[in-house]
């Protein structure tokens, strides 16, 4: 109790202080702010509220900021001299004194935190086993003006909220003298140098490839009260506020450019250098990318709201595979549009990038990267999955902008689930990642796969970079995201599920939604509570796991059964009557109800209805039939289990897929041992 | 015993090594159905866990009609189906008992491949028991020397690979990789040779290791342009059979067939030994041509009769003879090698 009378004693104290001060601001930042300083004036610049880049007549987003850029690219260095003027409008509704600042690339060191999580927990890129010169990046501020404050460069100071390691500069705060008032703009203007490293993290060089992607510092996110600046970690992506973009890319002219947002203009210089700008709209993040020797192809697509141009930079290698790239494009686009909401950007890039590169598979509004080789058979749709995922991240994360370092799953997860049920749209359900060979493996399948190994690792509802290790990240993030969202579909419907989720992408795009707006907005729609499901998937770790434990058949009259045998005719009916019992269990903690469907050797089905509570439950029969099977979630839409084998008990054996996989092993074991022979002896 | 000298042929040693494999079919019979019986072994532990968790779940069923993957993984990534390594490695210790079991029956299609007749039995395993430490010890030369070139070889071709990587056109790390294979590849079919005339002198001329290798390794390179071309042609045979063999399975073969997928997969199996064995052919067919010293034909010795004058007698009518035994020809022989050395 004392602590809190202290504390009202001194924001009284400091409010009386204050308030002369702040008699030129808004009554709403007078409230709110318990800074000491005197807020600036109303502040320089403004957001423009261009449409260029977008089919809308207005903005679509509450634009906070807007990023001028010019940079100069020097290819021989794999580096970047820029200038950068931000100006950022004061949405927050309180005065605020400093600013942190992203500086992504300076990630790429041996002592920074990125490395030495990825040392620790795996990654899917560069293992670091070893460190090499090219493994180096860095973001260098060289200089940082606040108009109206003077060159602030002397109070940049490098801070590490997540955990403390000195070492690690991906995030640097700037103070300022006089707060930035409530409703004001500022404008920091930037002299930056970034030096890319060979491509880590989808972001540098691959011979004479880039990919600009987190190349210029980029300001934090006030959100909820407080900035939201995380450092950068091998598992976590980005979070940024929307706004405009205006970049000058000045690069040799041999080079094929590509970027977010529209081509403005393209003038080539007298030094051999051409300077391309590009401006985008409603985007919360600018990434860019030069090779001499993509291959360009071009096309529209009728969007709803409006023209898309697509564009493809494609390997020359890959030149075959430029058709499959636009097919899948169109194909996505139009099934976001019907499932989910319009697409508003009048761009899209699609990015293939420079083979063993570590830049494949990377999203940025309105630039996506694939990932592809020289042969790829059509049935093998490695391409598609790809190039689907990163345009899928223009809705959640591009548009639903979430914050990706503490909600991973609700852009990589929720792309993942709208990722099966596009794939499965346009490919099958069965096929939508292979059918080659008659060899075949779904999407949701794989989703599901990914999963079961780390079931019980860790929840999805925390921190990106709190998982146990970058196994656990994907699968749960990515794998278990996408079956809960599945699972709920039986639990709803999918229809619901379909109108839940049009629902929660045309209210919350352009805005930074958290997992309850998500969670809620599932209820809301299907008018269910929905808590029981969420606390166990979402929040906690449980696992699914149900199984017929077992299933008997024997005569009511077991006893008297001998003797009838003995006597019974044959081809007479057989009248005898059975108890059967079908056991069914609970395996692990995750409680929730299911259905069983049990089949009699008359041709008779049952569903049962087990609400899952106990660990087990026991269904009795007496019939003139014996039970032929019982199976657990006969519809399968119980994504979440973790064994499908035990889900389901057949009383009569059937030896078949056991000899069919025998027969495989078999042959591949001769085939071995033959081999072997023939160059050994 | 006699086995045929073949100096004379028209024929090639390729139609010949053929001929030789044709005429002996049942080896190929017998080591298909050894490997088959050693797989059969391998495949026991995966079995077992397989029909402990598919038997009775409809799940598995999915495998039956089509082959859907996802099934499949999770059988693997399952807990009580037990780790890949614990399936994988009785396949790779019965795959090495086959390996043994050939080097040990080796010798025995040897000599069987260079009688003109069905060797018999005995005959056979006196070849294999006669020479199972020489191909022991051969076994042990060639693979250091085997293991050696294609070490440095992969070594090489790794580097080619690290260097073309960091070319711009993506298609030269694939070009030189499958140049460097190919180079591969030819090298070590070329010890291959060296290898297998080596066993043919040992087997067939009852001679050491060591100067079997000597022998060889001269006609090896002095043969090398037909003898290469031959196994390149077999190696060709064989890829192009397995490749037909899985299109036949994928293609002709029902999904829900066990028996039509075990059929065509053995059938492939079986037909894929030919190949090697047809090499094995070559091999004591270019022994006998090139390699077999000829014994000088043995001239009977006649008998010098001292002449001397003979008083005519009158002759005696003679009974008639039914028929007259032919003068006996002079014969090839061959030099056998001694049972008991």
């Amino acid at each position: 109790m004392l602590t809190r009378w202290n504390s009202v004693l001194v924001t009284v104290a400091l409010a009386l202080i204050m308030t002369p001060l702040l008699r030129i601001e808004t009554a709403s930042a007078a409230a709110q702010t318990a800074s000491a300083k005197a807020p600036a004036a109303a502040g320089t610049g403004s957001i423009p509220d261009t449409t260029l880049a977008i089919n809308s007549p207005a903005p679509m987003s509450e634009r906070v900021v807007h990023y001028e850029i010019e940079a100069k690219y020097d290819p021989s260095k794999h580096s970047v001299d820029a200038t950068e003027v931000l100006t950022y409008h004061n949405v927050t509704g309180q005065a605020l004194d400093h600013f942190p600042f992203h500086l992504y690339q300076n990630a790429f060191e041996p002592k920074a935190t990125f490395v030495r999580d990825s040392k620790l927990m795996g990654t899917r890129d560069t293992g670091y086993a070893d460190w090499k010169d090219k493994y180096y990046g860095s973001e260098d501020i060289k200089s940082i003006e606040v108009v109206g404050q003077g060159d602030l460069t002397q109070n940049l100071q490098f801070i590490a909220p997540d955990d403390g390691n000195k070492d690690d500069k991906t995030v640097v705060d700037l103070r300022l003298p006089k707060p930035v008032a409530s409703g004001a703009f500022v404008q920091f203007k930037i002299a930056f140098r970034t030096n890319f490293p060979e491509t880590q993290a989808r972001s540098g060089w691959k011979r004479d490839f880039l990919l600009g992607g987190q190349w210029f510092p980029k300001v934090g996110v006030f959100w909820h009260g407080a900035w939201n600046c995380h450092q950068y970690h091998n598992t976590t992506e980005f979070f940024a506020d929307f706004g405009v973009y205006d970049v000058k890319l000045t690069v040799p002219q041999y080079e094929v450019i590509g970027a977010s947002g529209v081509e403005v203009s393209d003038v080539n210089n007298s030094d051999g250098t051409k300077t391309v700008t590009y401006h985008a709209d409603d985007v919360h993040d600018f990434a860019w990318t030069v090779s001499p020797r993509y291959k360009v192809r071009e096309s529209t697509y009728q969007a709803q709201m409006g023209p898309v141009k697509l564009r493809f930079l494609m390997q020359p290698a890959h030149w075959s595979q430029a058709e499959r790239h636009e097919r899948i494009t169109r194909d996505t686009l139009d099934r976001f549009e019907k499932f989910y909401g319009p697409y508003p950007y009048k761009t899209l890039t699609v990015v293939d990038p420079e083979p063993g590169s570590a830049a494949g598979g990377m999203e940025y509004p309105t630039f996506i990267t694939g990932d592809s080789s020289w042969f790829e058979p059509e049935g093998v749709r490695l391409i598609e999955l790809v190039v689907e995922h990163e345009f899928g991240h223009q809705y959640w994360y591009g548009m639903v902008a979430t914050n990706e370092f503490e909600d991973a799953w609700m852009d990589e997860g929720i792309n993942s689930y709208t990722e099966v049920k596009v794939l499965d749209s346009i490919f099958g359900k069965k096929t939508s990642v292979l059918d080659l060979a008659g060899i075949t493996i779904g999407e949701r399948e794989i989703q599901r796969l990914s999963y079961i190994g780390v079931a019980d690792r860790d929840p999805m509802a925390q921190f990106a970079y709190a998982y146990y290790n970058s196994g656990s990240y994907a699968g749960i993030t990515y794998g278990k995201t996408a079956s809960v969202l599945l699972t709920l579909e039986g639990i709803i419907g999918e229809d619901t599920m379909g109108k839940a989720m049009r629902a929660y992408f045309m209210k919350y795009r352009f805005t930074h939604p958290t997992k309850e707006d998500f969670l809620k907005t599932i209820e809301e729609v299907s008018g269910k509570d929905l808590r029981w499901y969420f606390n166990q998937a979402v929040y906690g770790s449980q696992v699914l796991d149900y199984e017929v434990q077992s299933v008997k058949s024997f005569p009511v009259n077991w006893y008297e059964e001998d003797k009838k045998e003995k006597k019974k005719e044959k081809g007479s009916k057989d009248d005898t009557v059975y108890q059967s019992y079908v056991s069914i269990h609970r395996k692990e903690d995750f409680a929730m109800p299911v259905e069983i469907e049990v089949r009699f050797d008359n041709g008779e089905k049952i569903r049962e209805h087990w609400d899952g509570q106990s660990r087990w439950t026991r269904f009795a029969y007496v019939k003139k039939a014996k039970v032929v099977s019982a199976e657990i979630d006969p519809d399968h839409t119980v994504q979440l289990d973790r064994n499908n084998f035990n889900d389901s008990y057949v009383v009569k054996e059937n030896r078949k897929p056991t000899y069919k996989l025998s027969t495989y092993w078999l042959f591949v074991t001769q085939l071995f041992s033959q081999v072997m022979a023939w160059w050994a002896v | 015993m006699q086995t045929l000298f073949a100096d004379e042929k028209k024929t090639s040693v390729l139609g010949d090594g053929l001929g030789m494999v044709m005429r002996n079919k049942r080896y190929i019979l017998w080591f298909w159905l050894l490997d088959l019986t050693l797989a059969e072994f391998g495949t026991s532990a995966f079995r077992q866990s397989a029909h402990a968790i598919m038997d009775h779940s409809s799940y598995a069923e999915r495998l039956v009609h089509g082959f859907d993957l996802g099934v499949m993984i999770e059988l693997f990534a399952r807990p009580d189906f037990g780790s890949m390594q614990a399936a994988q490695m009785p396949a790779i210790y019965f795959g090495l008992v086959f390996f043994l079991a050939t080097a040990l029956f080796l010798p025995g299609v040897f000599q069987g491949y260079a009688s003109t007749y069905r060797l018999p039995r005995a005959d056979f395993f006196r070849a294999c028991g006669r020479n199972l430490w020489r191909f022991i010890r051969l076994l042990l030369i060639s693979g250091i020397i085997m293991g050696v070139v294609a070490g440095i070889l992969f070594g090489i071709n790794g580097a080619i690979d690290k260097k073309a990587v960091e070319s711009t056109n993506e298609l030269l790390p694939f070009t030189l990789q499958m140049i460097g294979l190919a180079v591969i590849f030819l090298v070590m079919s070329v010890l291959r040779i060296w290898f297998d005339l080596t066993e043919a002198n040992m087997v067939l001329d009852d001679k050491g290791v060591w100067r079997s290798l000597g022998a060889s390794f001269r006609h090896t390179f002095s043969s090398l342009g037909r003898l290469l071309g031959s196994y390149v042609l077999t190696t060709v045979v064989a890829a192009a059979l397995l490749v037909g063999g899985i299109l036949l399975w994928a293609k002709a073969v029902r999904p829900e067939s066990i028996v039509g997928a075990f059929v065509v997969s053995q059938i492939t199996l079986l037909l894929l030994l030919i190949p090697r064995f047809w090499q094995r052919g070559v091999a004591v067919s270019y022994w006998q041509r090139h390699m077999l010293i000829p014994v000088v034909p043995i001239v009977p010795i006649v008998p010098v009769v001292p002449v001397v004058q003979v008083e005519p007698v009158e002759p005696v009518p003679a009974p008639v003879q039914a028929s007259v035994a032919p003068e006996p020809e002079p014969t090839t022989v061959l030099p056998l090698p001694n049972p008991i050395s």
